[in-house]
């Protein structure tokens, strides 16, 4: 089967499609949000709350989640904890660290950056799948995640992952042909994009907020974030 | 049944209506990762999976995308999404609030960072409106708003104890008085249940040397309207106090040992009424700490011989930040006797007993069983007395040790502040 039509086709016009798509679905949500109005805060701060809200991101973006804000926090929660965390650092290393993923930064942004040697970025994405298999296990099985579970947050562990499994048999030339594991690779990665702000993997921007937020609650309040 | 159906829709056009935008970005940006089910004393307690905090918000988050997102709407549409019904309703009313005393230790734990805590006031909100509040609350409300307290404490009650509180323990106690700085607010736990707590806090200010008054019309701090979830109740009980500050001109008014009322006259209400307030709110925990740092009261050193620990209450410490005073103090009263519990500050345990959870008759079970967690903790430090700032509290923690026949002494930190203060010669 000749790939390259299909190829051209996902990393182009398709591709282009889903990172507007991306973009306008979430500046719709965030919009949306927003829409609902805030209030204006009339009580005196203890402690600065711009400080909270930085302390809360630094904790929240450099520290979490290898070393826990609250005692117990990882040996009551070891899976979710330390899968959760590798899967993100491998997920973002691999994005944005990757020789591949730079090339297409570069294209995207007009400038790229230095990347990271292959066998780092390798091992980084093998934890990554891993720990979204573990991840998902976890879901299936653990008491609290039945309830809290429903059927699209599969589709996020699904939307997520193949791109990944994927990106992975590629770089280590399994299965199909380099041509066809690559447009598969691409499509996956053009579903996500549109599958993300129809979809709770949105959160990474809401992060941003609730976040800040509880920083600042917390300052306010003369409490440490 | 048209009576169900209003009752739905009144929680339903609540949850709607006080959606706000930090709402709706709180439940979006959960992840269903559920690791605030093992923040939560109820949960750990029980293991009851419903009691995981983001679960006792569930209504609001379907409510929440029914309306205000597109996939809910899309959903809702074609029949499909989760419909609230009544009977769920009727469930939650036991997750909201016999098992969550809103104390945010889950907030700490969200990688998110959503305060759970905040979204189940808004929670309750949608139950109270719907008039499914638990009897017991209704009641005390009813009370707090007719009499003006929950606890049964009208005009002439409050007369009478205060009469019996001064010739028993030896106090004044001024009322309505003009040109004074402070206005004291008691908690109707103090009034009708810890009364040695109201001469306690007298002869702490009045050592210290500070011109104070109490109010008869805002004589009662309690605020059941915010336990209930309902603003406007929590707003018009808190405004007799804030009146009564106002026409006494006081700059400060000083909320005695008791967390909720001073979470919502230190944080809430100046929001709720969208106004700044013209005088300061004060704990009496921060009262004692300023008197100690300036040397205007002073305690006995290691008059303490026996391990005694500190329990850090939801409202006052890890909401209110007044960590270090109560600590200098019993550092000074006990030295190395003073043992903290673990964990302990912004990330102690709660006591169970908190956000009302405990004037709800159904809760005991699960209050009580949320104690274990406290009992652990204060078995671990070996100490047999255990001291807090919080009325609210030290109500659980008496009825706890009661119940479980523990052999602890339980003390507010005014009294233990007022029985060993250097006599002025």
């Amino acid at each position: 089967m000749n790939w390259v039509p299909l190829m051209e086709f996902v990393r182009g016009p398709l591709f282009y499609f889903a990172i507007l798509f991306f973009i306008a679905g979430m500046a719709y949500r965030l919009v949306n949000v927003l829409a609902l109005g805030w209030k204006k805060d009339y009580v005196p701060a203890k402690h600065n709350k711009l400080g909270g809200s930085i302390v809360a991101f630094l904790k929240g973006v450099i520290v979490w989640p290898f070393i826990p804000r609250i005692s117990q926090t990882a040996t009551r929660n070891p899976i979710i904890y330390f899968a959760g965390g590798l899967f993100h650092l491998g997920l973002f290393v691999t994005v944005l660290l990757g020789a591949a993923h730079i090339l297409v930064w570069k294209s995207l942004l007009g400038f790229g950056w230095p990347s990271l040697p292959l066998p780092i970025i390798d091992w980084l994405a093998a934890i990554a799948i891993i720990s979204l298999i573990v991840l998902f296990i976890n879901r299936i099985s653990n008491p609290v995640l039945k309830l809290l579970t429903r059927v699209p947050d599969y589709f996020n562990l699904l939307f997520v992952f193949m791109p990944m499994v994927t990106g992975f048999f590629l770089t280590h030339r399994l299965f199909l042909s380099y041509e066809a594991m690559f447009t598969i690779h691409v499509l996956f990665v053009d579903l996500l994009l549109i599958w993300i702000p129809l979809s709770r993997i949105s959160h990474f921007m809401f992060y941003f907020y609730s976040k800040a937020r509880y920083g600042a609650a917390f300052a306010q309040r003369g409490a440490r974030p | 049944m048209v009576a169900v159906t209003s009752t739905k829709e009144e929680a339903l056009n609540t949850y709607i209506h006080d959606i706000g935008g930090y709402v709706a970005a709180e439940l979006e940006a959960c992840t269903r990762c559920g690791m605030c089910a093992q923040a939560c004393h109820f949960y750990v307690a029980t293991e009851k999976v419903e009691y995981t905090p983001i679960w006792k918000v569930d209504l609001l988050r379907r409510a929440y995308e029914q309306r205000f997102t597109l996939s809910g709407r899309l959903k809702s549409a074609l029949g499909g999404g989760q419909e609230v019904t009544s009977d769920d309703l009727q469930r939650w009313v036991e997750y909201d609030y016999y098992a969550c005393t809103m104390c945010q230790r889950c907030a700490m734990v969200c990688p998110m960072g959503i305060q759970i805590g905040s979204l189940i006031h808004e929670a309750r909100a949608g139950l109270y409106n719907a008039d499914l509040i638990p009897a017991d609350l209704k009641k005390a409300l009813d009370g707090q708003l007719e009499i003006g307290s929950p606890l049964g404490v009208d005009d002439a009650t409050f007369e009478d104890r205060l009469d019996w509180v001064s010739d028993d323990w030896e106090v004044e106690f001024p009322v309505d008085k003009q040109g004074a700085d402070a206005l004291l607010v008691f908690s109707s736990i103090e009034i009708m249940k810890f009364p040695d707590n109201m001469a306690d806090i007298a002869k702490i200010l009045d050592a210290g040397g500070v011109n104070w008054t109490l109010s008869q019309e805002g004589r009662e701090v309690t605020n059941f309207g915010l336990y209930a979830g309902s603003d406007e109740k929590e707003e018009e009980i808190a405004l007799r106090v804030i009146n009564a500050a106002k026409r006494l001109g006081v700059k400060q008014v000083i909320v005695s040992e008791c967390g909720h009322a001073y979470d919502a006259l230190r944080f809430r209400i100046a929001n709720l009424l969208g106004e700044k307030l013209p005088f300061e709110v004060v704990h009496i925990t921060e009262v004692i700490g300023d008197l100690l740092a300036r040397g205007k009261i002073q305690l006995k050193p290691d008059v303490i011989e026996n391990k005694i620990t500190f329990h850090d209450a939801c409202k006052i410490q890890r909401l209110g930040g007044i960590f270090d005073p109560p600590r200098t103090a019993l550092h000074t009263l006990a030295g190395d006797n003073f043992i903290e519990m673990t964990p302990n500050r912004e990330e102690a345990w709660c006591c169970g007993g908190g956000g009302g959870v405990i004037a709800i008759k159904e809760a005991d079970t699960v209050r009580r069983a949320a104690f274990g967690l406290k009992i652990d903790q204060i078995n671990a430090t070996g100490a047999k007395q255990v001291v807090m700032t919080c009325s609210n509290c030290r109500l659980q923690f008496a009825d706890c040790v009661d119940h479980f026949a523990l052999d602890w002494k339980v003390s507010g930190l005014a009294q233990i502040v007022a029985e060993n203060m250097v006599e002025e010669e």
